[in-house]
């Protein structure tokens, strides 16, 4: 749970860093606010679409707004309870360039104890029109085993 | 004569192989992935080898839902590619991905079934298993758009 008083970016921050996949690409969480979150990866260069190509690889776009999306279902739910994506639907409205870093922000349109709905708008850094949009559900508080708590984690437990 | 027609079959499925995995080659997140291309009980299969830093749930532990997109994403392009008589490199446009079932630290392969291709677009639907079950993980369906020019 999200520590009253605690730093969300912080927790949210530290159980991002902690996904194997979400490290790999280089994804960083930048801010989350109230059930926002906001996160950028700076392309290296085998993110490109092609041999050649000036364009990110969609599926990039893709992990990223499965990552931010997910992230925000922490946020709006104030606690890093396990969810698992049931659905995720994108739209690459234009090509993502490979020399601007990618910028994602996802935010819960609607949250209860079973479900949360999810968009996310992707944008090329400095842009003002998103390169991609997504739109996901995610099933809450799946069985299996907890995530830690940030408590835990504090305590090292 | 059944047997003229597998060999001719099993002739053909090579030579796809070859030509997707010529494709796949040429993706750098393709290799960073370490997808490769084999021939299935099905067809053709794009083979997504597990690795710790795919995992995006390190407690159950659990495939990141977005690795299981990159995969079934570049398995659309490259059947929508080698399917196209002028090997046009589709661009997606829209991707729609269902997660069926919890993708669990092992291999997993997909299969594309190009629903359509037309002149200007495609339609591939794509699924997913992994190894030791034949219960799909995920299934997804891309629309993809071939440049007007050749490329």
């Amino acid at each position: 749970m999200l520590l009253p008083g605690s730093d969300p970016v912080a927790v949210v921050r530290q159980f991002s860093e902690q996904v194997p996949h979400s490290r790999d690409l280089g994804m960083e969480v930048v801010a989350v606010e109230a059930d926002r979150v906001r996160m950028r990866l700076a392309p290296p260069q085998w993110l490109r679409a092609d041999d050649g190509a000036d364009e990110i690889c969609s599926g990039v776009l893709y992990s990223l707004a499965d990552s931010a999306a997910g992230l925000a279902v922490f946020a709006a739910a104030q606690e890093l309870s396990p969810i698992a994506t049931l659905d995720l639907r994108m739209d690459y409205l234009r090509p993502a360039t490979i020399d601007r870093a990618l910028l994602a922000i996802a935010g819960c349109l609607h949250i209860t104890d079973e479900v949360a709905f999810v968009r996310c708008e992707i944008f090329s850094e400095g842009k003002a029109q998103p390169v991609a949009t997504g739109s996901a559900t995610f099933m809450r508080n799946t069985p299996g085993q907890r995530f830690k708590t940030f408590n835990e984690q504090e305590d090292g437990t | 004569m059944s047997g003229i027609v597998e060999q001719a079959e099993s002739r053909d499925d090579h030579a796809a192989c070859i030509a997707w995995q010529s494709l796949l080659a040429r993706i750098p997140y393709a290799r960073h992935l370490g997808l490769e291309v084999q021939l299935g009980q099905t067809g053709i299969e794009v083979h997504l080898p597990y690795r710790e830093a795919l995992v995006g749930n390190s407690k159950l532990p659990a495939l990141h839902g977005g690795v299981i997109g990159g995969l079934i994403e570049i398995t659309a392009r490259v059947a929508a590619q080698d399917q196209d008589t002028r090997a046009r490199r589709p661009r997606i446009l829209d991707c729609n991905i269902d997660y069926l079932r919890s993708a669990r630290a092992r291999s997993t392969f997909a299969s594309a079934e190009v629903v359509r291709h037309g002149r200007r677009t495609g339609v591939v639907q794509v699924t997913c298993r992994q190894e030791g079950a034949s219960a799909w993980i995920a299934r997804g369906r891309i629309q993809l758009l071939f440049p007007a020019t050749d490329r």
